[in-house]
């Protein structure tokens, strides 16, 4: 270990040095450790899967037995004729295109005010209390999913739910409205859901982004006549984009994916398939239906439409963050 | 379908709890010193019809779930007592594929196996290995009864595969119309024997400001036994057989579409708790068992205990067939029930002591094993001379079910635990919820469940089964 591999002499040929670098033992074990046990894992435990995962796709199998026939792109082509399949597919779209856009929202109006909010002299600083109210948004995020799901299930029960005791009492006639039940009123119940789960976490990423904005930004443009909206809007926003970003992909996914809210919610797919996603549509496909292949076929399909969306996401604040591209990437 | 089963087990899981204290104290008895019986030819003696050689040992393996091995161990015991020369043992166990399969393999099974559980052995795999059963049915109980004469009816016709009768599920459940008595007597309702009596009653709870019935959505398919059940009461089971093998138009065969029809002028009529579609299935049943809100509910004999906890004290939950029709052009009588088998008990034919298992079959086929049987599970079992008191030991889920039953006489009929939805993976649930909660009307209900089976039938990639449930 101690032996100067660096000291080259100045008459030795480069070559010579480079091939001995290569045989040191150092280098191979930091190779082997770092480099190709994580590859080997790496290519075991994801890639063989993956093309595995391929090539059931492509194949009919009913998942219990090894037999298997090679079908080609059938179960690929027959996604677009199965109304569940689509509906699925729709439902995912809405929930990625909803979830994050509202749940960011809410999260960066909270975060902004619980740092930046506060008094308009003196100190840069949140809310007085401030720390409560982040502690408090960060609550539902400590509850798992699917007692989140149940909770709510129970929220919304049409006879004797919260949310109706309280319309109720507010003097609205909604007893006995199933909120889980109607087509109109089953997707936006159960994103409301979603959300209230998810803006904790993503307020405290942000209250993060934001004290790693440097103080003076803000001063200069409080002496510049900016009020706190228009701190908000120009010095936070621009500086907190790659937190935007990841907020966006990560929640995207989580919406694409819905699986545990939904189960909670409403397991057999809501009134009319209205809350039915993609991976509920391949989950059943595969265990209930007995369609192994099919169901990995879709599954390919959820992976494309995943991608998709984060290169989308991406495209996006590629724009928005204009030409000086990578500056502002932490 | 799902559901039901998932339900039964967590029923079943409940009861597993209390029945394990009783198992310890069920130890092996040991046999008595007896006054020597000598051995005897088959069929000569009726303590001893099927021969057991004296000395021998008869292994019994019990599947430890819902309803525990306590049963088994009992009659293990009356049979010790007729027999006490011959050793009977009970093992529990959960694992019963695992731990039997290389015995099966090895011609060295135990003698009987109550085939069942998330490991039980595939009835097809084994049919060769057990033996029939048609000279048990023949042979008398311990009570003196010619055994095919103290079942209910149909027990051999389902434990028939491939033309051989080789299993006997011994648990029954029932299923029908659940209401209270309590409530029913105190208001002079009676229960519904038609389709018109539930559109009285209907008139009735409304007075009292309830409704007739209420769903939850996880459970929109007890809706189905409701309406196929009293199609087939009215129409005979080809009605049934029809929608199970696919037929074009069975769904909207008069039979049928005459029970959608009636259901959805209910539905019409506002006689449904409202919201059931974004209601989860107990609180819906609570709205029934605790709040009193809705006076019916259909569902199987598993729903006392389901609901033990949110029932409204006194509350006497009382099972009655589905309701017909049309009484004057009915295929079958009103009494017409249907009930489904559990716990399979088989006789292997290579165990040690085939005589053997067929003599503790004919124990548990007596009247104290399945009046104990009762008493410890809460369930019916398929001897109808079982001593069930009126109270049902304080179930009246139980005392109704048996009935139920002895009224039902031979007009009994399954098809829920054998169904075909589940074999093509039909699922018609989001149908049922759309057109209970009036959504959509019985004609694209129909239309939808055509749909469905056309789709089912389209489909190569799944072997076609034929289901005859007569």
């Amino acid at each position: 270990m101690t032996k100067p591999t660096a000291t080259v002499s100045p008459d030795s040929p480069p070559k010579a040095v480079r091939r001995r670098r290569r045989l040191t033992f150092d280098k191979a074990s930091f190779m082997a450790v770092f480099v190709l046990l994580p590859l080997a894992v790496f290519t075991l435990f994801e890639l063989v899967p993956l093309v595995q995962a391929l090539y059931y796709a492509l194949t009919d199998w009913a998942g219990y037995s090894p037999d298997m026939n090679f079908v080609g792109l059938t179960n690929f082509a027959a996604m677009f004729s199965d109304p569940l399949f689509m509906k699925s597919l729709r439902n995912s779209v809405i929930l990625a295109a909803v979830v994050p856009t509202i749940t960011l929202v809410c999260s960066f109006v909270i975060a902004a005010v619980v740092t930046t909010g506060g008094p308009s002299t003196g100190r840069i600083q949140g809310l007085k209390g401030s720390g409560f109210y982040r502690v408090v948004s960060f609550f539902p995020y400590c509850v798992p999913a699917i007692v989140i799901g149940i909770i709510w299930s129970q929220i919304y029960d049409p006879q004797r739910g919260l949310l109706n005791g309280l319309l109720s009492a507010l003097g609205f006639d909604f007893q006995g409205f199933p909120w889980l039940g109607k087509v109109d009123t089953a997707m936006p119940a159960s994103i409301m859901v979603i959300i209230w789960g998810s803006i904790g976490f993503y307020t405290v990423l942000f209250v993060a982004a934001i004290k790693g904005i440097p103080a003076e930004l803000y001063e200069a443009a409080r002496m510049d006549g900016a009020g706190r909206f228009r701190s908000a809007i120009s010095v936070t926003l621009p500086n907190m984009l790659s937190s935007l970003q990841t907020g966006y992909i990560y929640l995207g996914l989580m919406a694409i994916d819905a699986f545990i809210y939904m189960v909670a919610l409403n397991p057999l797919g809501g009134p009319d398939y209205s809350t039915w996603t993609m991976t509920q549509n391949l989950y059943n496909t595969a265990f209930f239906k007995g369609k192994f292949g099919y169901s990995t076929a879709q599954g390919v399909a959820l992976a494309i439409v995943t991608l998709a969306y984060a290169g989308i996401i991406a495209l996006i604040f590629r724009l928005a963050r204009g030409r000086d591209d990578g500056t502002d990437r932490a | 379908m799902i559901h039901l089963i998932s339900r039964r087990r967590i029923v079943a899981a409940a009861m597993a709890g209390t029945l394990a204290l009783a198992l310890v104290a069920c130890a092996q008895p040991s046999p008595p010193p007896s006054t020597a019986s000598s051995a005897s030819a088959p069929g000569t003696d009726a303590n001893n019809p099927f021969g057991v050689a004296p000395g021998s040992s008869v292994e019994v393996y019990g599947f430890d779930g819902g309803f525990g091995t306590e049963w088994l161990s009992f009659a293990a015991a009356a049979a010790q007592k007729n027999l006490s020369d011959v050793t009977f043992t009970v093992t529990p166990t959960t694992k019963l594929m695992t731990e039997l399969q290389p015995r099966f393999v090895a011609k060295n099974p135990p003698d009987v196996i109550d085939n069942t559980g998330a490991d039980a052995i595939p009835f097809a795999s084994i049919i060769d290995q057990l033996e029939t059963l048609d000279d048990l049915w023949a042979a008398t109980n311990y009570d003196g009864d010619k055994i095919s004469d103290a079942v209910f009816g149909g027990v051999d016709k389902a434990g028939t595969s491939d033309g051989k009768f080789i299993r006997l599920n011994y648990a029954l459940t029932v299923f029908g119309l659940f209401h209270s008595k309590t409530l029913f007597e105190a208001n002079g309702w009676e229960a519904p024997k038609t389709w018109d009596d539930l559109a009285t009653l209907c008139t009735a709870a409304k007075a009292k400001d309830k409704y007739l019935f209420t769903f939850g959505k996880e459970a929109v398919s007890y809706y189905g036994w409701l309406v196929l059940d009293s199609a087939i009461k009215q129409g005979g089971i080809g009605v049934m057989n029809d929608i199970a093998n696919l037929k074009p138009g069975a769904w909207s065969a008069p039979a049928v579409k005459d029970a959608l029809t009636k259901l959805e002028a209910l539905i019409k009529d506002g006689c449904m708790v409202p919201g059931g579609s974004g209601t989860q299935f107990t609180q819906a049943q609570a709205q029934f068992s605790q709040e009193q809100k809705a006076l019916l509910y259909p569902s199987g004999s598993w729903l006392e205990s389901e609901m033990k906890d949110a029932t409204a004290p006194d509350f006497q939950m009382t099972i009655t067939p589905f309701p017909l029709l049309d009484p004057a052009t009915a295929a079958m009588p009103y009494e017409a029930i249907q009930a489904s088998g559990a716990e399979p008990l088989s006789v292997t034919k290579d165990g040690a002591n085939p005589a053997g298992g067929k003599e503790f079959l004919r124990a548990v086929l007596s009247k104290e094993a399945a009046t104990n049987f009762s008493k410890t599970t809460g369930s019916l079992s398929v001897v109808k001379t079982a001593e069930i008191p009126a109270d049902g030991w304080g179930s009246s889920q139980l005392a109704s079910s048996m009935s139920a039953m002895s009224a039902a006489g031979s007009n009994v009929f399954a098809w829920i635990g054998d169904t075909y939805s589940i074999y093509y993976g039909i699922q018609d649930s989001v149908l049922w919820a759309s057109f209970l909660d009036g959504s959509i009307t019985a004609e694209k209900f129909i239309a939808g469940e055509e749909e469905l089976s056309a789709a089912a039938a389209a489909d190569t990639s799944i072997t076609k089964m034929v289901y005859d449930y007569s």
